[in-house]
């Protein structure tokens, strides 16, 4: 933490603001008073890292390494090619020149099979009635000028046998070597591509971020997400080949090419003619391809941008009966899709029969001219023949660079639309390091004014309000009183005028000290899937931890590819700009305010259902094994044993499912997971080897008849379906098909025996069909039956007992399998993924005695009461998932979330737009007292008020009226004028008390700090 | 103690004795069977009426408070319904009903009731015979009343 300071003082004041903290910060940790200073010592340090770490982001604000991506457009350039050579030219040189390195021990690999056969088989090395041969000599040619050929080995002498063992072998170590080179060629080229790629997707996804307003109101998520996962994929693809390819395949076909002209400058020119032909003419035809093809990626792209849309909204378009319409807009758009990939496909084989077609011909200009000038005496039959030999060599590599600059021209239009998403002009400027000062002082509103599409919203507005302060601004239903708040919050730009602060315009401020001084909460709450705790603490996740722990490789890889370096996943909570030291305190002080805001009570109820890991909450997994002896024995007290029936490993359980029998524990996998079970092949095994399969057959079959004896007539969808049957309505006939199957089998066998003749006999008339696939839908019924709840009288005592002996054999045979997928229940032990309620209880309720339910929660509550579990229960709560946008929770759950994580962030200024509306008034008006209190000695608070029911109980209001705003007033019973203000001088009321220190100081006040820590 | 007993037990109700009895076996398995211990409540006067209860084994009171002290106002035995007033009328509990020894009663849930009056119009008229048929008793109480 001191390394953090002084690393502050050696940047040496990069940003504003800066000097003041660590002077203090040195000052607590030179002061040698001991305990009791450490905690300001800490958090008086704290504040300085943080600096630090706005500085490096003020630096480099795409969070990345790499400079370029700080321009304008991003590091984005307009040219595909361009941008491959800007991030990749040092890769594309050296898989270049290994792939040129190559070369020669390809040709040498093309050339050896001749010498095999000429010299070793064919022996006309031996010729001249040698005996030996000369084997692997080694000559260095040098130009003549510097003496010629030199011998460097002279060889050893071989006979035939060895020549040739010699020469295979060589031939066989040359396939191996080049079968080596091209591993390395296509690692490195496939590297090289996804390389490129992660750089190209992570700086999109960094242009997102920085997405002005506007450019935000006309993007789709979908769309986006389309773009960075799909429309860059073959752009990826293509890099390793960009260059490499091209240099390739070109010196290939320009030797053949060179070869044919030597030959004959006639035939060479003929053959570049057609060449010339088929690279000017083709791309001509591909230009209306390309036009085709980027409508398509727009199309497709916008096709995916609907679909996002209607998933969205997809309530609202249930409610609406709109199913209709929405299924023809898209099969429409999947028809003018469909045309355009007809048109494409019809051009795009038109091209190629052309380019086919030309290819065939210049074989026959050869055969024809070529001929002529051989009769002609011009060309010898041996010109002609090399001549058309060569150019057998020179297609293939041609129509590999045809298709390469086909893909080129697709990859560069695809490119090109998606560099069309993030034009510089969408995105908002970089955030540069500017003043990082607290938010107190004078703050002037000089003629501010907001424009929207559909008219002005703010006009000239000019007002002073000493800050801090708590401000209420009570709109008269327009937009303005919002858009005022949100200018204030700067969510908003004021396309006129300006905000000052102590007479620095905010806009000296640097972003990164802004978003981290102001906190907004408006009336939609933004959630993001997750826990509760990662949601509330979702402002504090600022500071990258320093510890960086990564691999070296990773690292390197990061930084080739201009991606960030700090860790990921790790703890980047900025726990000092909450005020306290480690997570403990911080959930402690998320529960304080959850609590005072009135969800504590709730996220009891989640942590309740929520599962204890006994890592990480060692102490609440002992102290529950404690707690179910505890209720057990306080429920025995109370008389009220019977209504709670225990795990017990060598008991049926007659409360819990057969199914719960028989694992005897909480399944963690899908396949151990309800009907699923009865497929699992160890739990099969284990079924049939204890007889209980049969058993379970039969229960499912009565099952089954019971079923559709008495939901029949019921129409499917029918909420008691789903609620009380075994079978779901679109089941139903498919039991009923398995049942008659059965039946007749069963009464077949009965008639005419089992033996295999007759099996043979009863399939071959359609009747043996019933097989192990009915047994296994048949077994999957009874694994959720309880028989005192559902009361069939399918269970008696022996199946009991099997099904407790099975329960050994079950986790013994999982066992041996070493699958997992079950946490069992063992009386001493937590079992981590059953919910903590569940835990604690260690058994299922009787619910068929009468209120069996409250009288065993009223027990269980007191309980945990008297062994003060709740608040580890309610931070085990804190895990709860919120879900997609937060939907498993409560619209108040997300506003108080939403709020929570503004409060925690202890903002020098926070704005409340619609924040409380949710709340309902009633607990609105709580909250906001809450608040009232909290604010206005170091940090200001900013409510926008539907009405001026609660105005006076703030310090300040400014009222909206059309597009001006009016103000500040002092409502009745507030003191002093808000005119002419010093720092802390419009504070009133209570808060003049500790008002003393909250002058110019920055950073966060320890004396609050250890105040919020506490409560 | 099964369901088939259990639907024994409700074609004794006279508001379900026409009803088929795969419908009755339906009525059966969608509602749940309770224990009430000796002295235990049903419900008490004024609370929501969320469910009618069928006495399968046992005996319960029908009292009133008065100011001396409950007053008993009928004693049920197995095959009573109790309740069912409440739930077609959706108003809230008109008495309290307590075990006066160890008591089972299958317990029908209003909603699923009503969603089954709704989806079986078989049930729903033989709830409205036996309504119409207390009603014609109870005129005629009336009228024996002002003869009398």
């Amino acid at each position: 933490m001191s390394g953090g300071a002084g690393a502050a003082e050696r940047t040496g004041g990069g940003v504003a603001g800066e000097a003041p903290t660590v002077g203090r910060a040195s000052r607590a940790g030179g002061n040698p008073t001991g305990q009791e200073r450490t905690g300001q010592e800490r958090i008086g340090h704290e504040p300085a890292g943080r600096e630090l770490a706005t500085a490096k982001t003020g630096n480099r604000p795409e969070g990345g390494n790499d400079p370029e991506a700080a321009d304008s457009s991003g590091g984005l350039d307009r040219s595909l090619f361009r941008y491959i050579w800007r991030h990749s030219k040092r890769d594309q040189i050296l898989i270049c020149a290994v792939v040129l390195a190559s070369l020669p021990l390809y040709f040498a690999s093309l050339d050896l099979p001749r010498r095999i056969v000429n010299e070793a088989i064919q022996g006309h090395a031996f010729e001249k009635g040698n005996e030996t041969a000369k084997f692997l000599i080694l000559r260095l040619q040098v130009p003549d000028w510097f003496g010629g050929e030199r011998l460097l080995f002279p060889g050893f002498d071989v006979d035939r046998f060895e020549l040739l063992f010699g020469l295979s072998s060589m031939f066989l170590l040359l396939v191996l070597i080049n079968g080596a080179f091209k591993y390395w060629i296509n690692v490195a080229k496939g590297a090289l591509g996804e390389r490129m790629l992660r750089r190209l997707r992570y700086q999109l996804f960094s242009l997102i971020m920085r997405f002005s307003p506007d450019a935000l109101r006309h993007t789709k998520a979908s769309e986006v997400a389309t773009i960075i996962r799909d429309e860059v994929e073959p752009i990826g693809g293509f890099i390793g080949d960009a260059y490499i390819l091209p240099a390739f395949l070109g010196t290939q076909a320009a030797t053949a090419m060179t070869f044919i002209l030597l030959q004959n400058v006639w035939l060479g020119l003929l053959a570049a003619g057609v060449v010339g032909v088929q690279f000017v003419v083709i791309p001509r035809l591909r230009r209306e391809l390309l036009r085709l093809g980027r409508q398509r990626q727009l199309a497709s792209r916008r096709l995916a941008g609907r679909v996002g849309e209607v998933v969205d909204g997809i309530a609202a378009v249930h409610s609406n009966g709109a199913e209709a319409w929405e299924r023809a807009e898209i099969g429409h758009r999947l028809g003018s899709l469909f045309d355009l990939r007809l048109r494409i496909y019809r051009r795009k084989f038109m091209v190629k029969f052309l380019n086919n077609l030309l290819a065939q011909m210049t074989p026959f200009l050869f055969y024809c001219i070529g001929g002529y000038f051989a009769l002609k005496g011009q060309l010898s039959i041996g010109q002609l023949v090399a001549v058309i030999a060569a150019y057998r060599d020179l297609p293939p590599p041609l129509k590999e660079l045809i298709d390469w600059d086909q893909q080129r021209l697709d990859v560069q239009v695809k490119y090109e639309q998606v560099l069309q998403q993030f034009l510089p002009e969408r995105l908002l400027g970089l955030d540069a390091p500017g003043r990082d000062e607290s938010l107190c002082g004078r703050l002037a509103v000089e003629g501010v004014g907001v424009q929207e599409p559909h008219g002005p919203v703010l006009t000239n507005v000019s007002l002073a309000l000493p800050l801090p302060s708590v401000i209420g601004i009570v709109s008269d239903g327009g937009p303005a009183a919002s858009t005022f708040a949100r200018v204030l919050a700067r969510r908003a730009t004021p396309t006129s005028g300006r905000v000052t602060l102590e007479d620095h315009d905010l806009a000296e401020w640097s972003g990164a000290a802004l978003t981290r001084r102001i906190a907004y909460a408006g009336v939609d709450p933004i959630l993001f899937p997750g826990s509760l705790r990662e949601n509330i603490v979702y402002g504090l996740n600022r500071r990258p931890p320093e510890t960086a722990e990564t691999d070296a490789k990773v690292l390197a890889e990061a930084r080739r590819t201009g991606n960030p370096v700090e860790p990921f996943p790790a703890d980047w909570t900025d726990y000092a700009q909450a005020g306290v030291t480690d997570a403990a305190a911080l959930d402690a002080l998320v529960l304080d305010w959850l609590t005072r805001i009135g969800m504590g009570e709730e996220v009891y109820r989640f942590g309740l259902l929520g599962q204890v890991d006994p890592e990480r909450h060692a102490d609440l997994a002992a102290r529950l094994i404690e707690a179910r002896t505890a209720f057990r024995e306080r429920l025995a007290a109370e008389g009220h044993a019977h209504l709670v029936e225990p795990f017990d490993p060598a008991r049926y359980n007659r409360q819990a499912t057969v199914a719960e029998n028989l694992l005897f524990g909480v399944p963690t996998t899908t396949a151990l997971t309800g009907r699923a079970l009865a497929e699992h092949p160890v739990v099969r095994l284990v079924l049939d080897r204890t007889g209980l399969a049969d058993d379970l057959v039969t229960m499912g079959e009565r099952i089954a008849a019971t079923m559709l004896e008495i939901f029949r007539g019921l129409p499917s969808g029918h909420p008691l379906f789903e609620q009380f049957s075994f079978l779901s309505a679109d089941e139903l006939p498919e039991y009923e098909a398995i049942l008659a199957r059965r039946t007749a089998t069963e009464a077949s066998a009965e008639r005419h025996g089992t033996s295999a003749f007759e099996r043979l006999r009863r399939r071959w008339i359609g009747l043996g069909r019933y097989g192990s696939a009915d047994a296994t839908r048949l077994i999957a019924l009874p694994l959720a039956y309880i028989e005192p709840r559902h009361r069939l009288g399918l269970i008696d005592d022996a199946f009991r007992e099997r099904v407790v002996e099975a329960r050994g054999q079950l986790r013994a045979a999982l066992d041996e399998a070493g699958m997992g997928g079950v946490d069992f229940y063992v009386p001493d032990k937590v079992c981590a993924a059953a919910p903590l309620r569940d835990n604690l209880l260690f058994g299922r309720i009787n619910q068929s005695v009468a209120d069996a339910v409250e009288t065993v929660t009223a027990t269980g509550t007191a309980l945990v009461q008297e062994m003060q579990l709740a608040p580890a229960i309610t931070r085990v709560g804190l895990d709860h998932q919120v879900g997609p946008e937060g939907r498993f929770l409560s619209s108040t759950q997300r506003a108080v979330v939403s709020l929570v994580r503004a409060l925690i962030r202890r903002p020098d200024l926070l704005v409340l737009d619609g924040a409380l509306s949710p709340l309902g008034e009633a607990r609105a008006r709580t909250v906001l007292g809450l608040l009232l209190e909290r604010f206005g000695r170091e940090n200001s608070l900013v409510v926008v008020l539907p009405n001026d029911r609660v105005a006076d109980r703030f310090e300040l209001v400014l009222r909206a009226s059309g597009t001006a705003i009016q103000g500040p007033e002092r409502p009745r019973g507030q003191a002093a004028s808000p005119g002419e203000a010093g720092p802390g001088a419009g504070v009133a009321g209570p808060a003049a008390a500790v008002s003393g220190h909250a002058g110019g100081e920055t950073g966060p006040e320890p004396a609050r700090v250890e105040q919020d820590v506490k409560a | 103690m099964t369901l088939e007993t259990e639907v024994q037990s409700l074609r004794q109700v006279p508001m379900f004795r026409e009803v088929d009895p795969a419908r009755l076996k339906l009525l059966a398995f969608t509602s749940e069977r309770v224990h009430f211990a000796d002295g235990q409540r049903f419900f008490d006067r004024g609370d929501a009426a969320d469910a009618a209860y069928l006495i399968l084994e046992g005996e319960a009171a029908v009292t009133l408070d008065g100011p001396q002290g409950p007053i008993r106002l009928a004693l049920l035995g197995a095959n009573a319904l109790v309740g069912e007033m409440g739930i077609l009328a959706d108003q809230p509990r008109s008495a309290t009903v307590t075990a006066v020894t160890p008591t089972t009663a299958l317990r029908i849930d209003r909603r699923v009731f009503l969603e089954l009056l709704s989806q079986f119009p078989q049930i729903a008229i033989a709830v409205m015979r036996e309504l119409a048929h207390r009603l014609e008793m109870t005129n005629q109480q009336l009228a024996q009343m002002r003869t009398g």
